[in-house]
């Protein structure tokens, strides 16, 4: 008995000292879910989570992923749906990171927050997609992790004089059978971003489908838009997604196809891919997107996910991973980067599209409805 | 054997089982049903079911037709290898046709990709022998889905097919070839009618893990017509309607349906044999 009186006393001490050890400030487990392929995951786990720790020694930052494309939002988005319907006080998740696409999901769901009138990195934004999402107002909701682009790579060897345009490649894939590829829309999104491109050419109604309203009498003109591409697709070869294309286009198996522009610049410094291999953006556009940073409405530690977004936004972090690392355009304006970076990294990210053709040729995504109807006439006038 | 207890100690022993049945299986697919019949704003609606006939009848029938094309092939070489096996014991082959089992999906859906395309392994190692220039490659098309379902399911109808024809008496088959049957007749005479149960089981099976396989038809099979699969997950991603894939569902789950009741039908009338 005496025993264990003496173990209880010992343990209570340790126990003591132990929490007398604890440093002032709060432990707290910053838990954050990022859509997106593994490359996303790995940002933060091992570059943002280390240096940010480094600031904040009370933080830790938990990274889950929950996976690319679209179903990587449309997770994040459930679980946040099972917090609230839960009814629990404090959420889980602190940060997510989501598509475009996720952000105006959550945001009709009511399960994000306003914080942007807090981040002073929100005035270095230039591009207009903290504020327009798809059409919608997400102004106050969102803030940029970075930018990405879809454009159409070519290899030299076998293209000597690259199409300019939509109406150049047509002629150019005419004359080439079999030599352009992509995935069609059910295979990754660079395919779908080329059938976004191709409407935004053939239709007179492109501001309509950027900027609304959403009307369906605009899509009076879509059946010839899409027996066109269906024609077009007759001298294409189909692709098996966003990597397949990468890979025909390694392996000489297609000259030319529709292909994520952060993914080429990684497989190219990776040397997964050819170095010979160049990009341009057809006039009149193909899209492109941003992921955006959200605080869930009632995130248990909305403090430091400002916080750590206010980092993750600052030029020096922007300049050192967003753009050096990672090969993305940067969230913020390039006037702001441009001093941390070195100047083969920048000529590097600009060397094929430059910063004007970027402005000028990367077109947002259209509105969710449109988004949707030209997914399904795909389906109903191209596939079937 | 006749006394039936009825007690609810027996009830209580597979409740277990049974709630994890009810919550993890029933539930789902009674909600799954549930809501194939509601639209995204919550009206009941057959509009999903229109939708599903209008944009992915050639779907399901590709996905039907593809689906048995795999499982005959399958049971065709999984009844060659079991026969070999059955009379020869070769360890080279017994070890080599398992080893698909232990490769996962999405592997076999990359390395398929790679190996099967125009100008991939394959291809490349018969320019090298033949000097044949651009072959036409076979990932992309249902020829390399097909090849890549094959080389997956093999192996598990196999396994089953081979244990059956292990299992039998062997005096039937030392009784036939004392008469002087061929071993090809052994096969079809004596060895695939006995086990014929397994044979429904190993198909079955096959069946179903086939037209349920997501990665393999999205890496390696062609960008139209596409599986089930494909367009139910392509419903969810990038429309949020769970409606349509939910129908789309909802058929596969009728597809294999028929099979199910067939097998079970099946089934009985073979118990009902022995037991009469």
């Amino acid at each position: 008995m005496k025993r264990w009186v003496v173990v209880a006393l010992i343990m209570t001490f340790l126990v003591s000292l132990a929490i007398a050890q604890e440093d002032f400030p709060i432990k707290v487990k910053l838990r954050m879910m990022v859509a997106g392929d593994q490359n996303m995951v790995d940002f933060f786990q091992y570059e943002i989570a280390p240096e940010f720790e480094k600031i904040y020694p009370n933080v830790r930052v938990e990274v889950v992923g929950t996976g690319p494309g679209p179903a990587g939002s449309r997770q994040i988005i459930q679980q946040l749906e099972i917090e609230r319907d839960s009814g629990k006080d404090k959420w889980d998740i602190d940060i997510a990171i989501v598509h475009e696409i996720g952000a105006v999901w959550a945001l009709q769901e009511g399960l994000i927050r306003q914080y942007t009138d807090f981040l002073s990195a929100k005035r270095l934004a230039v591009r207009s997609t903290d504020e327009i999402a798809l059409g919608v107002n997400v102004d106050g909701y969102v803030m940029p992790m970075f930018h990405s682009q879809t454009a159409i790579a070519y290899n030299p060897r076998y293209v000597k004089d690259p199409p300019k345009s939509y109406a150049e490649l047509v002629e150019w894939v005419k004359k080439h059978p079999g030599k352009f590829g992509y995935n069609g829309i059910k295979h990754g999104a660079s395919g779908i971003s080329f059938v976004n491109g191709w409407v935004y050419w053939q239709s007179k109604y492109t501001d309509k489908f950027l900027n609304g309203p959403y009307d369906k009498k605009y899509e009076e003109d879509w059946p010839q838009i899409f027996a066109e591409l269906k024609e077009f697709n007759k001298y294409v070869t189909m692709t098996s997604g966003n990597a397949g294309t990468l890979d025909m286009l390694n392996r000489g198996e297609i000259w030319m196809g529709p292909v994520w522009v952060d993914m080429f610049y990684t497989w190219m410094r990776e040397g997964r891919m050819d170095p010979n291999i160049r990009i341009f953006i057809p006039a009149p556009g193909m899209p492109g997107q941003p992921m955006h940073y959200v605080i869930p409405l009632k995130a248990k530690n909305p403090d430091y996910a400002l916080k750590l977004i206010e980092f993750v936004s600052s030029p020096k972090i922007q300049a050192k991973y967003i753009v050096e690392r990672f090969n993305w355009y940067p969230a913020i304006g390039d006037d702001y980067v441009a001093p941390f970076l070195k100047k083969e990294v920048l000529e590097s990210l600009y060397k094929d599209v430059k910063q004007k053709d970027l402005l000028e040729y990367g077109k947002p995504f259209p509105l969710t409805g449109y988004y949707e109807d030209i997914l399904e006439a795909y389906e109903k006038w191209v596939e079937k | 054997m006749e006394e039936k207890i009825k007690s609810p100690m027996g009830f209580l022993l597979i409740l277990p089982a049974l709630s994890v049945l009810g919550l993890l299986y029933v539930f789902p697919l009674v909600r799954a049903i549930w809501s194939s019949f509601y639209d995204r704003a919550g009206n009941f609606t057959f509009g999903n079911y229109i939708k599903v006939f209008d944009l992915y009848t050639r779907d399901i029938i590709y996905s039907v037709l593809m689906t048995s094309a795999t499982v005959g092939v399958v049971l065709a070489i999984g009844i060659v290898i079991s026969s070999y096996l059955r009379f020869k014991d070769w360890k080279f082959l017994d070890y080599m046709y398992r080893l698909p089992l232990f490769i996962p999906f999405l592997i076999v859906g990359h390395a398929m990709r790679i190996f099967l395309a125009p100008h991939g392994t394959l291809n490349s190692l018969l320019t090298r022998m033949f000097g044949v220039e651009e072959l036409p490659g076979i990932s992309g098309s249902w020829t390399g889905l097909l090849f890549s379902f094959v080389w997956v399911m093999t192996p598990f109808a196999t396994l089953i097919i081979l244990g059956a024809f292990k299992a039998l008496d062997p005096a039937y088959v030392e009784a036939a070839q004392n008469l002087g049957a061929s071993k090809l007749r052994i096969v079809f005479d004596i060895l695939i009618p006995l086990s014929g149960p397994s044979i429904m089981v190993a198909m079955i099976l096959t069946f179903v893990r086939t037209i349920s396989s997501l990665t393999i038809p999205l890496m390696v099979g062609p960008n139209k017509p596409n599986m089930i699969t494909i367009d139910m997950m392509f419903r969810v991603n990038y429309f949020n309607d769970w409606g349509v894939a939910n129908s789309l569902g909802v058929i596969s789950y009728l597809i294999v349906m028929g099979l199910a009741i067939y097998y079970l039908r099946y089934m009985v009338a073979e118990r009902g044999g022995i037991k009469g």
